[in-house]
């Protein structure tokens, strides 16, 4: 079903390009070429755990520039340990988190990194008082913690896709919370609160395609 | 591996010289497997006296003799041996060692002395090295489910082991001791005695290790240093022709050496049984069993002597059972049985004591409606005072083409009632970060609890769903097999197939403000094992043994074999650490079964020196412990697969003087050690201690 929803929206996604672009080529500019990136060793220091409150500042992120940035408001999305917020909705109440100003959300969808062609049909979440968009807990947001291998590791077939705080969007898959994504993680000797992960960002505003051209 | 080798091949040249040295010395006698096999008889199969060979079931019958000849002392050790069963370690480094029956977990294998039901699981888990091998005839294993006779627990088979009956006038018995690695020392004393109208026998067996280590970096071993003591006492009474008495008392105790914690376990078993004969064709027996087990643990920080979790275990199970048998003629047998569950728990870790009742009645008709054909029908009813009531069914058949070829065929149910740990676990894990597990049957209280101190950051389930009762888990086996017997070889072979569902499993009820989840337990999963056993047994000469085992498995969770299927299961690729998506080959199908299983045993008899020697060889392919990558199923890019090995054991025994016999033996001769897949980096975890020598002496008088 998923596999033949995909299908569609390929083909939806061909034609509209298709139009849009012959379209595009008489008048008004160009658009931004949609590019696939990784981001590497994003920071997510926290405080607290293990029974304590978690508390310090959110590493925050922006597609746009593709950085970390200390921007109050032109940040999509935020990371604390395991914790990703997203600038849209209310803040969910834990202790040193950044105001949401944005109108940025999240879908969690299943899926390989190229499945996942346009944000056509998808309805995102934004976080709440107490819940943020992506759950906390292993198996129920984006990570899963192997109890025997004390690893966290990204539930794969997981991709994120996000609404920017100013309505565009993008798509992210998480390979890593370890400093420099080891292939094998040794919970010893490996840091971990280092995020790597692959984005596809649409700069442009107004489209919903999330392939590479 | 060269030396282990050259030590295979030296020990098997040994033994085909022994072989010449003994054709020399004796004529060549002629000597029938079928007159043989008749001795053989179980009572697991059908609650009756019957003829292993004559059965229509898949079962596998462990001979006083072979006990005797490898030298084992533990349940456990002599099961591991035989085909299709297999010892498998936990998935945690250091965890028990369940049973696995044609690949299904120790948690749905029954296990009874003398067809009453042990109890004591650990996770699900029963520990069959509690069970010492002396003083016993033989151990029963029925395959497949047997729930219509057994009722809860037998969908996998049935393990019983049959005590020995004393024969002699005289007061007869063995002292022997046993010394092996680890500093292993295993001391037993067996008296019986028989006499005109009563009988007894005493069994006394301490056993004590150092215990090992299979991870040498880590701090700890293991397994702890430890002892056990079992005592064993029964009394047979032949009060007249018409009445008879059994009576059996059993204790077990154990302690680990974990200073300055403590670690005991004890197992009492008190078995009744008053066998009456109205007629020659009736018999009725009235059994009343009573068993407890207990385990005690306490872990004290070695610094400040504070008592950081004790666990307490004590359950206790009572059974009135009366069964009657009705024989119309020589083949045709009814049988009608009911009993009453009393079994009650007080553990730690449970909201409080936990009492539970059923009461069943069953049935069971074997007859012959033709000479060459035998079927046995029967099913069993199980009233529950907490689940739904159980039907179990079953139906099987032999027919016999000719005295050399047979096939024989089972459709059976099987059924294992949500456990103690099911219901009323509540249970929140302080140490491991503060996870917290709910029972079915208080996990809407506990919920509720939690939501109070406001520890409940978004609920996962609709609550309404919260309490609904658990139903049993359940099964349907197909057996379909062949017997071949031509001369001094014969052959079976059986084709298996098992259906699960209601599977339990845990679920994720709510996340909490740390972070962590709630857990609780649900029917959900569906499963099946299919395969192929086969056992060939090949009899050159007399004194001469050969055979050969081997199991084909496919063990599957039917729901998640589907999710791959559609496409709807995915990876991580080792190196690009990108998402990829599974196809059906990539699922290599559930935790801990390998595909191949092997055994080959050798078994050599030299009467004019009153000598024996066999080899035994079993070997394991591949398997995998658990899932790593958090798709939540075994498929190829977890990284843990265990590889395939095989264990040698070999035991040499001489009898001097009549009355005193040495053995000598080596178990796991070649040294495998293995890997553990899951151990981490720069950390070596072994599967196996290694080759472990031994000898034993052994005084009858």
């Amino acid at each position: 079903m998923i596999k033949k929803t995909a299908n569609f929206f390929t083909y939806l996604f061909i034609f509209t390009a298709f139009v849009a672009c012959s379209d595009d080529d008489d008048n008004g500019p160009d658009p931004i070429a949609v590019e696939s990136s990784t981001a590497t060793n994003i920071p997510a220091p926290q405080t607290g755990g293990q029974g304590e409150p978690v508390g310090g500042p959110f590493t925050k992120f922006s597609f746009a520039t593709g950085a970390v940035t200390t921007s109050e408001t032109d940040w999509d999305i935020a990371f604390r340990g395991t914790s990703i917020a997203v600038n849209g909705g209310a803040v969910t109440g834990t202790d040193d988190e950044p105001e949401r100003n944005g109108d940025a959300g999240v879908s969690i969808e299943s899926g390989t990194f190229a499945d996942i062609t346009t944000v056509e049909g998808l309805t995102f979440a934004q976080d709440a008082d107490g819940a943020f968009a992506i759950a906390s807990g292993s198996d129920n947001g984006w990570y899963n913690y192997n109890p025997a291998t004390f690893t966290i590791t990204p539930i794969p077939g997981k991709i994120l896709v996000f609404r920017t705080h100013d309505g565009k969007y993008a798509k992210v898959e998480i390979l890593s919370y370890y400093k420099d994504a080891p292939a094998e993680i040794d919970a010893m000797s490996d840091e971990a609160r280092y995020y790597t992960f692959n984005y596809v960002y649409n700069p442009n505003e107004g489209e919903t395609s999330l392939t590479i051209n | 591996m060269n030396l282990n080798k050259c030590r295979l091949s030296l020990f098997l040249s040994l033994i085909a010289c022994l072989h010449v040295i003994g054709q020399e010395n004796s004529p060549s006698q002629k000597d029938s497997i079928l007159t043989e096999n008749l001795d053989e008889v179980v009572v697991t199969a059908t609650r009756t006296i019957r003829q292993l060979s004559s059965l229509p079931l898949p079962v596998t019958l462990i001979a006083k003799k072979q006990l005797q000849q490898t030298g084992f002392t533990r349940l456990n050790e002599i099961l591991n041996e035989q085909t299709g069963i297999i010892m498998t370690p936990d998935a945690t480094i250091g965890g028990g060692e369940g049973v696995q029956i044609q690949g299904i977990a120790s948690d749905y294998v029954l296990v009874l002395i003398d067809g009453v039901p042990v109890v004591g699981r650990s996770s699900g888990n029963l520990d069959l090295s509690r069970f010492a091998i002396g003083s016993i005839k033989q151990v029963e294993v029925v395959k497949g489910p047997a729930s219509s006779l057994f009722g809860s627990e037998a969908l996998g088979g049935v393990i019983n082991i049959i005590t020995e009956k004393p024969s002699s006038e005289k007061i007869s018995g063995q002292v022997s001791h046993r010394m092996a690695s680890f500093n292993n020392q295993n001391t037993n004393l067996t008296i019986n005695q028989k006499g005109k109208k009563l009988g007894y026998s005493l069994f006394a067996d301490r056993l004590s290790t150092d215990g090992y280590d299979l991870a040498p970096t880590q701090e700890g071993q293991t397994i702890n240093p430890f002892y056990n003591y079992t005592l064993n006492g029964r009394l047979y009474v032949d009060a007249s022709q018409k009445w008879d008495v059994f009576a059996s008392g059993r204790y077990f105790y154990q302690e680990f050496d974990v200073a300055p914690s403590t670690s005991e376990e004890q197992d009492l078993n008190l078995h009744l049984k008053v066998n009456h004969k109205p007629s020659i064709k009736s018999q009725l027996h009235y059994e009343l069993y009573y068993t407890n087990y207990i385990t005690d643990e306490k872990s004290i920080d070695p610094i400040d002597n504070e008592l950081l979790v004790a666990n307490d275990f004590d359950q206790r199970l009572f059974r009135p059972e009366i069964r009657f048998n009705h024989t119309f003629s020589t083949q045709n047998i009814l049988t009608i049985g009911a009993g009453y569950n009393f079994e009650h728990l007080e553990r730690s870790l449970f909201a409080g004591d936990v009492t539970f009742e059923s009461q069943y009645l069953y049935s069971q008709f074997d007859f012959k409606p033709l000479d060459d054909l035998n079927i046995i029908v029967g099913a069993r009813f199980d009233n529950h005072s907490e689940y739904h009531s159980q039907l179990s069914p079953k139906i099987s058949g032999r027919y016999d083409l000719s005295p050399n070829f047979a096939i024989k065929g089972s459709v059976g149910s099987g059924f294992k009632s949500p456990d103690f740990r099911q219901l009323y676990l509540d249970f929140t894990n302080a140490a491991g970060g503060g996870y917290s597990v709910f029972g079915k049957e208080v996990e809407q209280a506990g919920i509720e609890r939690l939501q109070e101190n406001d520890e409940i950051a978004t609920l996962q389930v609709d609550p309404s769903e919260l309490g609904d009762p658990l139903d049993a888990e359940s099964s349907i086996g197909y057996n379909l097999g062949f017997v071949i017997k031509k001369g001094k070889l014969s052959t079976e072979l059986n084709f298996f197939r098992n259906d699960f569902k209601n599977l339990i499993d845990t679920r994720i009820l709510a996340s909490k403000t740390n972070g962590q989840n709630v857990f609780g337990y649900i029917n959900r999963d569906r499963g099946y094992t299919q395969g192929l056993e086969m056992d060939v047994q090949y009899k050159p000469w007399k004194n001469l043994n050969l055979s050969a085992g081997y199991q084909l498995l496919y063990a599957y969770d039917k729901d998640k074999r589907e999710a791959v299927k559609n496409g709807e299961v995915f990876a991580r690729d080792p190196e690009t650490l990108q998402t990829v998506r599974l196809s059906t080959s990539d699922y290599f199908g559930l935790e801990n079964r390998s595909r191949h299983t092997l055994n080959a045993k050798i078994f050599y008899e030299i009467p004019e020196w009153d000598a024996n020697a066999n080899i035994r060889v079993t070997y394991r392919s591949q398997f995998g412990l658990t899932d790593q990558n958090g798709n939540d199923l075994l498929d190829v890019y977890d990284g843990t697969f265990s590889k395939g090995y095989a264990l040698v054991n070999l035991t040499f025994g001489k009898t001097f003087f009549k009355h005193y016999q040495l053995q000598l033996g080596a178990n796991n001769l070649l040294d495998f050690k293995g890997n553990n897949p899951l151990a981490t980096q720069d950390n070596e975890v072994l599967l196996n201690p290694g080759i472990q020598l031994f000898t034993k002496i052994n005084i009858q008088f």
